[in-house]
């Protein structure tokens, strides 16, 4: 139980880290498979080695009885020298036997002579007249020691070799070890196979439960017909299918608003574009209303388009379009219809030979919702730097889109944090912008995610306040 | 203030909502266009025969025959220049709107001066370069750019007014590449963020028309991942 215990805390100390269940079943299995053998072992060499023993016994205590009686006899009649009975026992092929016949010790041929009796054997029979019968080592042989009193004479003594018995048990104990490791050796394969089978579904579960974190809702388990797994499985599409219909009707609800949003908003900016062109007949005060008007109607059309494209990515149902395109002249492109058009572009050579594989007009809203980021937040106009990741001399395989502002910067705890939806940068004076509808970057980060990239922030590179947004895609060398 | 719509061109506009209705038909007259108004695709189809629109504007979603059908109705006897509007920008209602046989697509909300410059765009006189020539064959193909017609194997195939410049366009190369882009820019007035699929499905009618067998053609090849080229 002492081990038992050690091996259980040993199991309970190591689940946090990487004891996992394969392994535990492994552990369970090799282990038991170790004991049972061992078990079986022992079991098996123990029966083995009494039978062999007693028969061995039970012989020696037949010839020894045998040759005992044919000793008495010879003392008996005439003349009793412990001479003929040591002669006929000698003729008949008996060996390592003692008699004791007038106080003398006779037959002895060393080292079996009578100083290896033991001295409470010699009592038994002697003295009190019994037979006895004992194991005893003479020199390296093990020996059955069998003792007759030879009535009112003395007594005979016989050895029996256990050598034979000895060396059926060294290869039965051989062949027992050999047999222990190849069971323990199956027992491990056993362990590893059913481990493995153990697992499968739960791993076939993991791979379903990672494909819905991914967006496919519809992912479900085979059902099955194992009572035991079913229930999991059961369950597991229950939850899946629960959270398909949640999220898609969060999704169908956020898409049918902003839908239902569109209608009236082409009223709006068809009737703002009318009062636009007769601004000039307008008194000041209703000139300055129409400028706000007009401007949040473009604003809530960016708001109502983005909404509509988040609802896209919740309901899975954005399809990229995707083009060869080189990234220089992209990033251009981007930048010419952007808020900002007239912005400082800084291309490396290297970069101006890079193709990036992309939605363009998904990538330039990405790029646009960047630079509207930083006229927002960014402290004036931004800076844009395309540059290569690679050193110069290893193959292109990432751009780097880099949008560079003076702003106050953003803090590193609220790093991961602006790209979450409707997640304004909090601290630092970043909320000072009527701009920003904490749906841009959140945007930029779905995006950028769908053509494989990054997107992150960080501080500016030279030292200066100002944060650095980059944006970072796979890209390879134009090849002429 | 009708300096910048063509004098007297007639603009179609299909659409059922009433306050959208009023204020896009303000800001087309205020473009320049004479614009006549239905809500319904029948009262349309009744409008379209007896004013001969110049451009037809066709929002998708329309009680009674959808705008699909009306597009394939007027297609069936005119090549007016149509643009779809549709209120979702998704794959599937623009590809099933250009393949109806509109010529472009516009997503709701747009602004009235962008419709304005697509419409620009649709309406721009044709004036191919090849115009020297009065004839340009290609195998069984023949083009008459001054007459605006284009004859397979001697008889007239019937082209849209943009399938006929997008040929033209390819005509005036012939076997070299031309790319989305370019087409776009050429044919649609497009900037460098035009969408692609204008093109794409504008070639696939193009070919059902001037090909012997569309799915294998022989004059309007693609070239994958450069684009489009005529040859004979």
């Amino acid at each position: 139980m002492i081990e038992g215990g050690w091996f259980r805390r040993l199991l309970r100390k190591s689940r946090p880290n990487a004891l996992g269940l394969r392994r535990r079943i492994l552990l369970t299995i090799t282990f038991g498979s170790i004991a049972l053998s061992v078990f079986l072992a022992i079991t098996t060499y123990g029966l083995t080695q009494n039978n062999l023993v007693r028969q061995a016994e039970t012989a020696a205590v037949r010839t020894s009885l045998r040759n005992a009686q044919s000793v008495t006899q010879n003392l008996s009649s005439n003349p009793p020298t412990a001479q003929n009975a040591e002669d006929s026992l000698t003729n008949i092929g008996v060996q390592r036997f003692l008699i004791r016949y007038q106080g003398q010790w006779s037959g002895g041929v060393p080292p079996y002579v009578d100083s290896v009796l033991p001295p409470d054997m010699i009592d038994e029979v002697l003295v009190r007249g019994e037979p006895s019968k004992q194991i005893v080592r003479v020199g390296d042989e093990l020996n059955v020691l069998v003792g007759w009193e030879v009535p009112n004479l003395g007594g005979y003594f016989q050895f029996t070799s256990l050598g034979d018995q000895v060396e059926t048990l060294d290869s039965v104990r051989f062949n027992l070890l050999l047999a222990s490791l190849i069971s323990t050796g199956l027992g491990v394969l056993l362990g590893i196979f059913s481990s493995r089978r153990a697992v499968r579904p739960l791993s076939t579960a993991a791979q379903a439960a990672s494909a819905i974190a991914g967006g496919r809702l519809d992912t479900r388990l085979e059902t099955t017909a194992d009572p035991d797994l079913g229930v999991l499985t059961d369950s597991f599409n229950d939850m899946a299918e629960a959270l398909q219909q949640r999220v898609e009707r969060d999704a169908r609800f956020a898409s049918d608003v902003s839908h239902e949003l569109r209608s009236p908003l082409m009223t709006l900016s068809a009737s703002v574009e009318v009062m636009d062109a007769r601004r000039d007949d307008l008194p000041e005060r209703a000139q300055s209303a129409l400028d706000l008007l007009s401007s949040d109607v473009v604003r809530f059309q960016g708001l109502v388009e983005d909404l509509l494209e988040i609802s896209r990515f919740d309901a899975g149902a954005i399809r990229l379009h995707m083009e060869e395109l080189l990234a220089a002249e992209f990033v251009r492109q981007a930048v010419a219809v952007s808020a900002a058009p007239q912005l400082p572009l800084h291309v490396s050579d290297r970069s101006e030979l890079a193709i990036i594989r992309g939605d363009k007009r998904r990538l330039a809203r990405a790029v646009a919702n960047l630079i509207d980021n930083s006229l927002a937040y960014g402290g004036g106009e931004p800076e844009i730097l395309i540059n290569v990741v690679e050193p110069d001399d290893e193959p292109l395989a990432h751009i780097q889109i880099a949008v560079v502002d003076n702003g106050p910067g953003v803090p590193p705890e609220e790093r991961q944090l602006v790209f979450e939806r409707f997640a304004r940068g909090g601290g630092a004076g970043r909320r000072t912008g009527s701009e920003g509808a904490g749906l841009g970057l959140s945007l930029v980060d779905e995006h950028v995610k769908m053509h494989g990239g990054r997107v992150w922030v960080e501080d500016r590179l030279d030292g200066q306040p100002g944060a650095r947004f980059v944006i970072e895609l796979m890209a390879s060398e134009l090849d002429d | 203030m009708g300096h910048h719509g063509a004098v007297g061109t007639r603009i179609l506009a299909v659409e059922d909502d009433e306050r959208i209705r009023s204020a896009v038909k303000l800001a087309l007259e205020d473009e320049g266009w004479i614009v006549d108004v239905a809500e319904s695709g029948e009262e349309a189809i009744e409008k379209f025969d007896r004013s001969t629109p110049d451009v037809v504007l066709i929002d998708i979603m329309l009680p009674g025959i959808d705008g699909f059908e009306l597009c394939r109705t007027l297609r069936r006897t005119s090549d007016v220049p149509v643009v779809m509007v549709t209120a979702r920008n998704d794959t599937h209602d623009i590809v099933a709107g250009l393949e109806a046989g509109a010529d472009d697509y516009l997503t709701k909300p747009f602004a009235p001066k962008e419709l304005s410059a697509r419409i620009r765009a649709l309406l721009r006189r044709i004036r191919p370069r090849a115009q020297g020539h009065a004839r340009l064959v290609f195998g069984d193909l023949e083009l008459i750019p001054d007459e605006g017609k284009v004859l397979r194997e001697g008889a007239e195939v019937h082209l849209t007014k943009t399938e006929f410049r997008l040929l033209c366009e390819l005509a005036e190369s012939p076997g070299k590449v031309l790319s989305r882009e370019a087409l776009l820019d050429k044919v649609w007035g497009y900037d460098y963020f035009g969408d692609g699929r204008l093109v794409d499905v504008h070639i696939r009618r193009l070919r059902t028309k001037v090909e012997s067998d569309a799915a294998n053609p022989r004059h309007v090849v693609t070239v994958r991942g450069l684009g489009y080229r005529l040859q004979t």
